[in-house]
């Protein structure tokens, strides 16, 4: 019976060694955890990421907190709150908010944050792109933008969609509206696009005069969006559109 | 063939007393429950609902069916042992490694009926707000059912050895986290030098890579489980039945 029970042990750690030895050659696709730049309060998180085996859950969150921050009412020094919405992009024919330009401000933690979310999960092109958009085309940090979208492509080198926002940054930066227009239009009809790319489009075509274009995009964004703020804006430049009038600039 | 019949007999036994547990309904209501909570944070991603709200769903489905197997593999030939229905089964001509592998098959059952019915609920949530059905879900769902053999052949053989149904559970779940950290172990092992390095090594080939199997977190082509991925689940399944086998042949019933 014992040597019975020996040879049952032997069998089971032979055994196990070959399930570990047909494992061997499984690299993890993710950023290793050295290349974590953990925000404030979230080791927790990350901590339950890998040890759940959740990337992908927890980059979500990342992503919704993202979002949440985003959308905070920013208070300044001289206590004048400006929030993020979605009328005509930043420094544009910019729709004023009554607290200041939508989509503009400082949110230090933004691109730390959008990073963390590829560093969680760099799989999550949307929220690449979102982060991207956001700091190039709003807040005006092509800077930040682009070292976000070189992030990204390290991990997924052959992703086009952060190739065509690299180039619609460098020509945004070469004051050259058109051919960031032309950049981003491969993009728009992909599901990971961001609104605020799908509007800075249709801005951009709408300002060189390509009115249909620019309606056909706003009409896109009226019937995939849900965010309320870029739906209500796309809604109301499809009305002036229909009208033939233009928002002033 | 009679042996087919005894494993059966056990297997479809252990599946059809771990349905009737209450435990079981209560985990069904919370797995539904969680999975439509889940529907409140696919709302706050805004424009990615679809994609957050699968990935709550197969997580929560993976946490809840792992709770429930765990709870049962740890508890299921001590429940036996004390209620010495074991006996019952050793005194008739039932080989041990029959009856082992008959549990353990009851137990996969069970968890497969479980991800099964969490899959049809999170599928059924995902078509009533109007999406389709996520890239890579029946692997994410074959990749969690390996997931949970390997750990619940684990269970089994744990509780074999150890004092209460706790610890075997504690053990477990110590091995399930391990197991998703073998990335990192294997990037710390090329990392540190000499000794250190060795170590971790060593713990690799200790450690049931579970990442391997972890095709919900993984993008487009790459979620596929290759054969490999297959293998390695049957070999470290087998490798715990040996094991506790093992145990069960110095045991005196």
């Amino acid at each position: 019976m014992r040597g019975r029970g020996l040879h049952l042990l032997a069998a089971a750690a032979l055994t196990w060694g070959a399930g570990g030895f047909a494992a061997r050659n499984f690299r993890s696709p993710f950023p290793p955890p050295s290349e974590m730049r953990v925000p404030a309060a979230g080791a927790t998180g990350d901590m339950l990421a890998l040890a759940l085996g959740a990337r992908r859950l927890f980059s979500d969150v990342w992503f919704i907190r993202l979002m949440q921050y985003y959308g905070t009412v920013e208070v300044h020094d001289d206590k004048e709150p400006q929030a993020r919405g979605a009328a005509e992009p930043a420094g544009h024919e910019g729709h004023h908010h009554e607290h200041g330009e939508f989509g503009t401000g400082n949110y230090p933690e933004f691109f730390s944050r959008a990073r963390h979310v590829l560093e969680v999960d760099h799989s999550f092109v949307a929220a690449g792109l979102y982060g991207a958009a956001s700091l190039a085309f709003n807040m005006q940090r092509a800077g930040e933008a682009e070292e976000l979208l070189r992030y990204g492509l390290r991990y997924s080198p052959r992703e086009w969609k952060y190739l065509s926002v690299l180039a619609a940054i460098g020509y945004s930066k070469a004051d050259n509206p058109a051919a960031v227009a032309q950049a981003i239009a491969p993009l728009l009809k992909d599901p990971d696009c961001p609104v605020m790319l799908k509007q800075q489009a249709a801005f951009l075509n709408k300002k060189q005069g390509n009115y249909a274009l620019a309606a056909a995009i706003y009409a896109d964004i009226l019937a995939t969006s849900h965010d309320e703020a870029y739906v209500n804006n796309a809604r109301k430049q499809l009305e002036l559109l229909s009208r033939h009038e233009i928002p002033p600039k | 063939m009679n042996i087919i019949y005894l494993i059966r007999a056990v297997a479809f036994n252990s599946f059809f007393e771990s349905v009737r547990n209450r435990f079981f309904t209560l985990f069904a209501v919370f797995a539904f429950t969680a999975v439509y909570a889940s529907l409140l944070a696919g709302v706050m991603a805004v424009d990615q609902e679809a994609r957050v709200l699968a990935d709550f769903g197969l997580a929560l489905i993976e946490l809840t069916a792992l709770a429930y197997a765990l709870f049962s593999a740890s508890s299921a030939l001590l429940k036996e042992a004390e209620t010495k229905t074991i006996y019952l089964v050793f005194s008739r001509p039932v080989p041990r490694w029959a009856y082992l592998a008959g549990k353990l098959a009851g137990a996969l059952l069970t968890a497969a009926l479980m991800l099964i019915v969490m899959g049809g609920i999170h599928l059924s949530l995902l078509a009533f707000r109007d999406f389709g059905l996520p890239d890579c879900y029946a692997w994410a769902l074959a990749g969690t059912f390996l997931k949970l053999a390997v750990i619940i052949s684990f269970a089994f053989f744990v509780s074999l050895f150890s004092t209460s149904a706790v610890s075997t559970l504690v053990i477990s779940s110590v091995m399930w986290t391990l197991g998703h950290f073998a990335a990192e172990t294997r990037f710390l092992a090329e990392q540190a030098p000499g000794l250190k390095g060795a170590a971790f090594k060593i713990l690799l080939w200790l450690i049931p890579n579970l990442q391997i199997f972890n095709a919900r977190d993984s993008a487009g082509a790459a979620c596929a489980l290759g054969p490999a991925v297959f293998f390695s689940a049957a070999a470290w399944v087998a490798a715990s039945y040996l094991a506790a086998l093992w145990m069960l042949s110095r045991k005196e019933f």
